[in-house]
C-alpha cells in the first residue's frame, strides 16, 4: 500500500499472485475511500514463446502445440488452426467429422461456462452455487473424457478431420449428461433472474456499455451482455455450424449480471446444439488425408470460443514448416475495456469485475507445455495413473501405497 | 462477394496507389500487399470513416527478410475483415501508433516494439509487454534471425555465436 502525498489517494497492487483468479495478472488499484479511481492492467506472466516455437515444427507438432494455449477452450484454438490449414490446403473435412467439432466445441463451452458460474459464485461469497455448478461440471467433463480421452486438452482434432469416432455408448452418455443439466441449468438461470442476493451483488457492477464494448472491441459474452450480437457461430459459420441452427443470445444489462444471464441461456442453447448433432449425427469417414507440405497463402481462421472470438492468423511458405501464426485469443480484446470497467467501481466488487469477463491469463499470454515423447499410445485411466505413479518415482516420491476407488462415470 | 468487390473497388478509386495491390482472398476476406508508411497512414483512417471498419482485432507483426511487415486485421460490422499490410525497412522501424483510432491495440503495438524492434511513435506508456523486465535490449526473439537456443535464461543475455568467438578471442 502506497499512500500519496496531498490527496487521499491509495495503490493497492492486486496480483500478480492470484487477482481474483488462480492465474498470474496485476492489477494496480487506485482509491479514493473505497472508489476505484484508476486502474493499471500488467500482463504477461504467462509469456512463454509460443508462437516462436510453432516456427520451427512441422504442422501435426504444431497443432499439439497450439492445443496447449489454453487449458480451458483448448478444442477451439485446434479447431480454427485446423480450419485454417484445412483453408490453405484446400481440404474439406467429412460431414461426421464437423459433426463431431461441433459435438466438443459446446461440451468444452457448457463446462467453461460452468466452471465461470462456480468461481463467479465463490468472488461473491456464494459457494453454495460453486459447489452445485463444479459438481455439474464434472459430468461434462466425465463425458469429455470418455469421448476424448482427457478432461482437458482433448487431441481430438487433426488436419482434415476428427482422430476419434462417437460410438453409440457415448452418445447416449452424451444425452444423459444434456437432459441433466437442462433442469440443473434452468435453476440457475430462474436464479439469476430472480434471486436478490445475485442481482444485489452483479447488477450494476462492471456496467461496459454497447459504444464501449465497440470501441474497446469487446468480444464473446462480453459483447453481447452489452446488446452486441456477435457470434462467429452465426456471422461466419464453420465446421457443422452451417448446418446447425444457433439461436443468438443477448441481454441489454451491460453489467455482471447481464453476462451472467447471457452465459446460462448460451448453455442452454448449447444443449440444444448437441442435441441437434446427436439427432443429426451423419455417418462415413472421420478424415481426409492431408498433405504434409502446406501450400504457400495466408488464412485467417475464426471460431466462437467461449469467452468469445478467437482468430488465427496463419502463414505458409509452401513447406512443411509455417512461417507465422498469431493466435488472438478471446481474453487479449476483452482485456481492453477492463480498465473502463473497474475505474468508478467499489473495491469489494473489483474481483467479481475481473472474473465476469472469464479472462484466460494464458490464452492472452499464450503460455507453452511442451512434451517431446515421440511415441503414441492410448491410455486407459488404470494406465494413466501406473505411468504417473512410475514418473514421480524417478523422482523420488513413491506414491504407489495411494488407494484410488475404481473410477465411473458419474451420470 | 458483391459488398467485398464494392469495398475493394471505392478503395482504388480513392487510392489509385492500390490498384492490383487488393483483393478479396474469399468471401469475407480482403487482403492489402504491403504498403508503406505514408501509404497506410491515408487509408486507415479512411476505412475507420468512410467505410466502417470501426473494430481493429490484431496486428500481426512479420519479419519478412530486409523489412518488418504488419499486418491490421479490421472488420466492420457485417463480419466483413480487411488485412491492411504495412511494411517498413529493419533499419529504419518506424510505424505510427493508431491507438488514436483503434485503442484497442495498445497491447498489441507493445507487443510489436517488445518482440520485433518496431519503433511505434505516439504509443503512450513505456511498460514492456510481454516480455519480463531486465530482457536484453535489442534483443527481438520474433525476428526469424533470433534463435532461442543462444538466450540464457539464467542470465537473462542472448548469445549468438559471432559474440561467443569474439568473447573467446579476447580471452586468448
Amino acid at each position: 500500500m502506497k499512500p500519496k502525498k496531498g490527496n487521499n489517494r491509495i495503490v493497492i497492487p492486486i496480483g500478480p499472485q492470484h487477482p481474483s483468479l488462480k492465474e498470474p495478472g496485476c492489477f494496480r488499484i487506485t482509491l479514493e475511500g473505497e472508489k476505484v479511481v484508476h486502474a493499471e492492467i500488467d500482463i504477461g506472466y504467462n509469456h512463454r514463446g509460443l508462437e516462436k516455437a510453432c516456427e520451427s515444427r512441422n504442422y501435426i507438432q504444431t497443432l499439439y502445440l497450439i492445443e496447449r494455449v489454453c487449458g480451458i477452450c483448448s478444442h477451439t484454438h485446434s479447431t480454427a488452426f485446423c480450419q485454417g490449414i484445412e483453408e490453405l490446403a484446400g481440404l474439406s473435412i467429412p460431414p461426421r467429422a464437423a459433426y463431431i467439432r461441433v459435438i466438443v466445441s459446446e461440451l468444452e463451452r457448457l463446462h467453461s461456462h460452468l466452471l465461470w458460474l462456480g468461481v463467479a459464485g465463490h468472488e461473491i461469497g456464494f459457494d453454495t452455487l460453486f459447489m452445485y455448478s463444479w459438481r455439474d461440471r464434472e459430468k461434462v467433463l466425465d463425458v469429455l473424457a470418455e469421448v476424448c480421452g482427457n478432461r482437458v486438452n482433448y487431441g481430438i482434432n487433426t488436419i482434415g478431420g476428427v482422430r476419434r469416432d462417437l460410438d453409440e455408448s457415448m452418445q447416449q452418455n452424451i444425452a444423459k449428461v444434456i437432459a441433466f443439466l437442462e433442469d440443473q441449468l434452468k435453476y440457475y438461470l430462474d436464479l439469476a433472474l430472480t434471486d436478490p442476493t445475485l442481482s444485489a451483488r452483479l447488477a450494476g457492477i462492471g456496467k461496459l456499455s454497447r459504444e464501449d464494448a465497440l470501441k474497446y472491441g469487446a468480444v464473446g459474452p462480453v459483447a453481447r451482455a452489452a446488446g452486441i450480437m456477435e457470434d462467429i457461430r452465426i456471422i461466419e459459420p464453420y465446421a457443422a455450424y452451417i448446418e446447425v441452427p444457433v439461436k443468438p443470445v443477448t441481454d441489454t444489462r451491460a453489467d455482471v449480471l447481464g453476462r451472467t444471464v447471457v452465459r446460462i441461456q448460451e448453455m442452454l442453447e448449447s444443449l440444444e446444439i448437441i442435441g441437434y448433432c446427436l439427432k443429426n449425427l451423419p455417418g462415413g469417414e472421420l478424415t481426409v488425408k492431408a498433405p504434409r507440405r502446406i501450400p504457400a497463402g495466408e488464412v485467417i481462421s475464426r471460431t466462437e470460443a467461449p469467452r468469445g472470438e478467437n482468430i488465427h492468423f496463419i502463414r505458409a511458405n509452401g513447406t512443411d514448416i509455417l512461417d507465422r501464426v498469431r493466435v488472438r485469443a478471446p481474453t487479449e480484446a476483452n482485456w481492453h475495456g477492463m480498465k473502463h470497467m473497474l475505474e468508478g467501481e467499489y473495491l469489494a466488487d473489483v474481483p467479481i469485475t475481473i472474473a465476469a469477463i472469464d479472462p484466460c491469463y494464458s490464452c492472452a499470454d499464450r503460455a507453452i507445455v511442451i512434451n517431446s515423447e515421440r511415441k503414441t499410445e492410448m491410455m486407459d485411466w488404470q494406465g494413466l495413473r501406473e505411468y504417473s505413479i512410475d514418473w514421480y518415482k524417478k523422482r523420488g516420491l513413491d506414491l504407489s501405497a495411494v488407494k484410488m476407488p475404481e473410477r465411473k462415470i458419474y451420470i | 462477394m458483391q459488398a467485398e468487390q464494392k469495398i475493394v473497388a471505392q478503395l482504388v478509386k480513392k487510392f489509385a496507389f492500390l490498384q492490383e495491390r487488393i483483393f478479396v482472398q474469399r468471401q469475407k476476406r480482403i487482403f492489402t500487399l504491403p504498403l508503406v508508411k505514408e501509404e497506410f497512414e491515408q487509408v486507415l483512417p479512411y476505412l475507420h470513416a468512410e467505410l466502417g471498419f470501426a473494430k481493429a482485432s490484431l496486428v500481426v507483426g512479420t519479419d519478412d527478410g530486409d523489412d518488418l511487415g504488419f499486418i491490421y486485421i479490421l472488420s466492420n460490422r457485417e463480419g466483413i475483415i480487411l488485412a491492411l499490410k504495412e511494411k517498413t525497412p529493419k533499419s529504419d522501424p518506424r510505424i505510427k501508433t493508431v491507438t488514436d483510432l483503434f485503442p484497442a491495440l495498445a497491447l498489441h503495438e507493445r507487443e510489436l516494439v517488445n518482440l520485433f524492434g518496431a519503433v511505434v511513435e505516439g504509443l503512450p506508456g513505456d511498460s514492456s509487454f510481454p516480455l519480463p523486465d531486465g530482457w536484453p535490449e535489442g534483443s527481438y526473439p520474433m525476428r526469424k534471425d533470433w534463435n532461442p537456443q543462444y538466450f540464457d535464461q539464467e542470465t537473462m543475455t542472448y548469445n549468438p555465436p559471432s559474440q561467443e568467438v569474439e568473447k573467446e578471442g579476447g580471452n586468448e
